[in-house]
């Protein structure tokens, strides 16, 4: 795991490294944006945190599989690319629905479409690239309408 | 995260929760839970003031736990959910399946 905090970036390689390594990062950019609000934080932490879940958990090859993370934190949005050396994703994360009730998984990419107002997938180069967007001083429930 | 269990009654448990319920904390919240139950105590109640995160890794797991409390003939209830935790229960529409309590003590009383 390498960090480069000046410019939000973070380097994976899983296993050893989990999501905890994504918590982390995420608080120390959090505190070079002290003008980012709380429920921003929220929903760019429970949106990144999904994601890399997702591909350490479905990207993953016999050797583990390794990504990077970059945030940019504008004026009027926060971008976020997520990238991984993983398997091609199947399905098109742009149509995740929330499953039945009692399903206990299958939530992931649901929940992130919600508060965020962008979410793109694409595969380039044997990579897989997560790309998301939301602008500041949203509401998570305006994201969650405006997806619907 | 760090998962203290009361033994509040003869048939339930509050289980104080701290720290995260992502996908590296959710197979040791369900292995607890299941001990808990198995143990005796089927009716759960899990306390999440200090869960500063959850995700739908945890989300899996509370339901999870649900069914395994209720196949034992108890039920899992939430109490005092954090900000974050409250946020993920309404969009996931899990706060409509996951009764929820101001604190421990009230879920407790209210089995009677």
């Amino acid at each position: 795991m390498s960090t480069a905090v000046g410019g939000h970036n973070l380097d994976l390689a899983c296993p050893p490294d989990d999501v905890t390594a994504v918590h982390a990062f995420l608080a120390s950019v959090w505190e070079t944006e002290p003008t980012l609000s709380t429920e921003d934080r929220m929903a760019l932490e429970l949106a990144l945190v999904e994601l890399t879940s997702n591909v350490i958990e479905h990207g993953a090859g016999a050797s583990g599989v390794a990504c990077s993370l970059r945030v940019d934190v504008g004026q009027d949005a926060v971008e976020a690319l997520l990238t991984d050396d993983g398997v091609p994703v199947p399905v098109d994360p742009r149509a995740a629905q929330l499953p039945d009730a009692l399903a206990e998984s299958g939530r992931g990419l649901a929940l992130v479409q919600m508060v965020v107002d962008d979410l793109r997938y694409e595969r380039v180069d044997d990579r897989n690239r997560w790309i998301v967007r939301r602008g500041r001083g949203g509401s998570v429930a305006s994201s969650a309408s405006r997806s619907d | 995260m760090d998962i203290v269990v009361h033994e509040a009654t003869a048939d339930a448990a509050v289980l104080e929760c701290s720290g995260r319920l992502n996908m590296v904390s959710a197979p040791t919240f369900r292995e607890t839970v299941a001990q808990v139950v198995t143990g005796g105590r089927p009716r759960v109640v899990v306390e999440l003031s200090k869960v500063e995160f959850m995700d739908s890794s945890g989300l899996g797991a509370l339901v999870g736990c649900l069914k395994t409390a209720r196949q034992a003939g108890g039920d899992l209830r939430i109490a005092a959910p954090s900000d974050q935790v409250e946020m993920v229960l309404k969009l996931s529409n899990m706060d409509k399946i996951l009764r929820t309590y101001p604190d421990g003590d009230a879920a407790v009383t209210d089995w009677g």
